[in-house]
């Protein structure tokens, strides 16, 4: 996350509405975009890291929708990730470490 | 409580080459001098029943409204804008005083009355739900809340929405709707009753009629209203009228697009808007025909509560 950065956030449905104190850019995200921002706030993953993170929370999502029951194989796409960090790096919201 | 209408036309004149004729639109109170007697003649007849302030008493915008003297007076004459000392915009021609004045009384709010967040907006309410309807010029906004009006809607601004930042309501500013072009005689067709100023050609808008606010909203200027909806209107030809959801997210969006003020007061801003965005539903709006978007309103916000 980039240095001195305080978001304030609404999330409505499957967006988020976000407003970042440092730079007063307010930018609409999905919620997964807002779940990997929340991750990389708290952990300093690398990218394996944060594939690894992302897709057991979206099981977890996914076993919680259908009561628990059974389980559920979930696959990030890489190309969709790297796009998804691309943009939140292109909105000043994260930084390369 | 006295009214503008309680001056006579040369103590009016007299007001405005002298101390300034004092008159409260919505929360604000306007000082404005002009040597223009059309300029004096068309505040009659559009703010005839705003209430009537003391000459030197508080007010929150001075406006000078006047014509330069010298030769310019004879070629060519002007109206020029000053306040505080400063002139920010270049001079007009004097036939388009009336509308210059509408433009700079916006200008004043929009520029220092951060004290509310400002979106660029008509509001109308009716059955105490009030609607915003932000959008850019060309959309049909005017032109349907001035038919909205004419049909027994409140008026709370046809060009300026007020978001108090406490708890979200909106304050009234209720001024006179500002109809282009081919609009002044589509509501002239729907509203013959509707009272306009004179019609100005040749303005940087094209031309420009004032259609005076309806004097029942004027007097309840005082009272704020609940945001029910908010509704992007887009005037579109042989369009059914068409009420379409959109998300929360992509409303605030939109709204902090339209807003004069927004990336100005920050944080205090976001929270205004999101206060706002959680309380109101989210619809575009096509339309093309007025009678069938009245219905479409009236709809939308339902019976008395």
């Amino acid at each position: 996350m980039t240095d001195g950065q305080l978001l304030r956030r609404r999330e409505w449905d499957d967006e988020v509405v976000l407003f970042n104190d440092l730079s007063g850019a307010t930018h609409l995200l999905s919620s997964t975009a807002c779940w990997v921002l929340d991750r990389l706030a708290t952990t300093a993953d690398d990218v394996p890291g944060l594939t690894a993170a992302l897709e057991a929370e979206l099981a977890a999502e996914a076993l919680d929708d259908r009561g628990g029951a059974g389980s559920a194989d979930i696959g990030i796409d890489q190309d969709l990730l790297a796009d998804l960090l691309a943009n939140l790096h292109s909105l000043d919201l994260i930084e390369p470490c | 409580m006295l009214t503008v209408s309680s001056l006579t036309p040369t103590q009016l004149r007299a007001r405005l080459r002298g101390p300034g004729l004092d008159f409260q639109t919505g929360p604000f109170v306007n000082r404005l001098h002009s040597n223009i007697p059309h300029l004096a003649d068309g505040l009659a007849v559009l703010y005839g029943e705003y209430p009537l302030r003391e000459p030197g008493g508080f007010a929150n915008f001075h406006l000078d409204l006047s014509q330069p003297g010298g030769l310019r007076r004879w070629w060519r004459p002007q109206v020029r804008f000053e306040q505080d000392g400063q002139h920010p915009f270049k001079p007009l021609p004097v036939a388009q005083a009336q509308p210059f004045c509408e433009w700079m009384m916006n200008w004043c709010v929009s520029n220092r009355a951060h004290g509310y967040l400002i979106i660029h907006a008509a509001v109308i309410e009716k059955n105490g739900r009030a609607i915003i309807l932000p959008a850019p010029p060309g959309s049909g906004k005017s032109t349907l809340c001035a038919a909205l009006v004419c049909r027994g809607w409140r008026l709370l601004s046809d060009e300026l929405a007020l978001v108090r930042h406490d708890e979200g309501m909106l304050v009234p500013l209720p001024r006179p709707v500002s109809l282009k072009n081919r609009s002044i005689d589509v509501i002239r067709a729907f509203a013959p009753d509707a009272v306009f100023g004179a019609i100005v050609d040749g303005t940087m808008k094209g031309t420009v009629g004032l259609m005076r606010a309806p004097a029942d909203s004027i007097r309840r200027a005082g009272e704020v209203a609940t945001p029910h909806a908010i509704v992007f209107p887009q005037w579109e030809a042989d369009a059914p009228a068409m009420l379409e959801p959109i998300s929360r997210g992509q409303m605030f969006m939109r709204v902090a697009d339209n807003s004069f003020n927004y990336t100005l007061i920050g944080a205090r801003g976001f929270e205004t808007l999101a206060a706002l965005a959680e309380r109101s539903a989210g619809y575009t709006f096509r339309y093309s025909k007025l009678e069938q978007a009245m219905a479409v309103f009236d709809t939308l916000v339902g019976d008395s509560p």
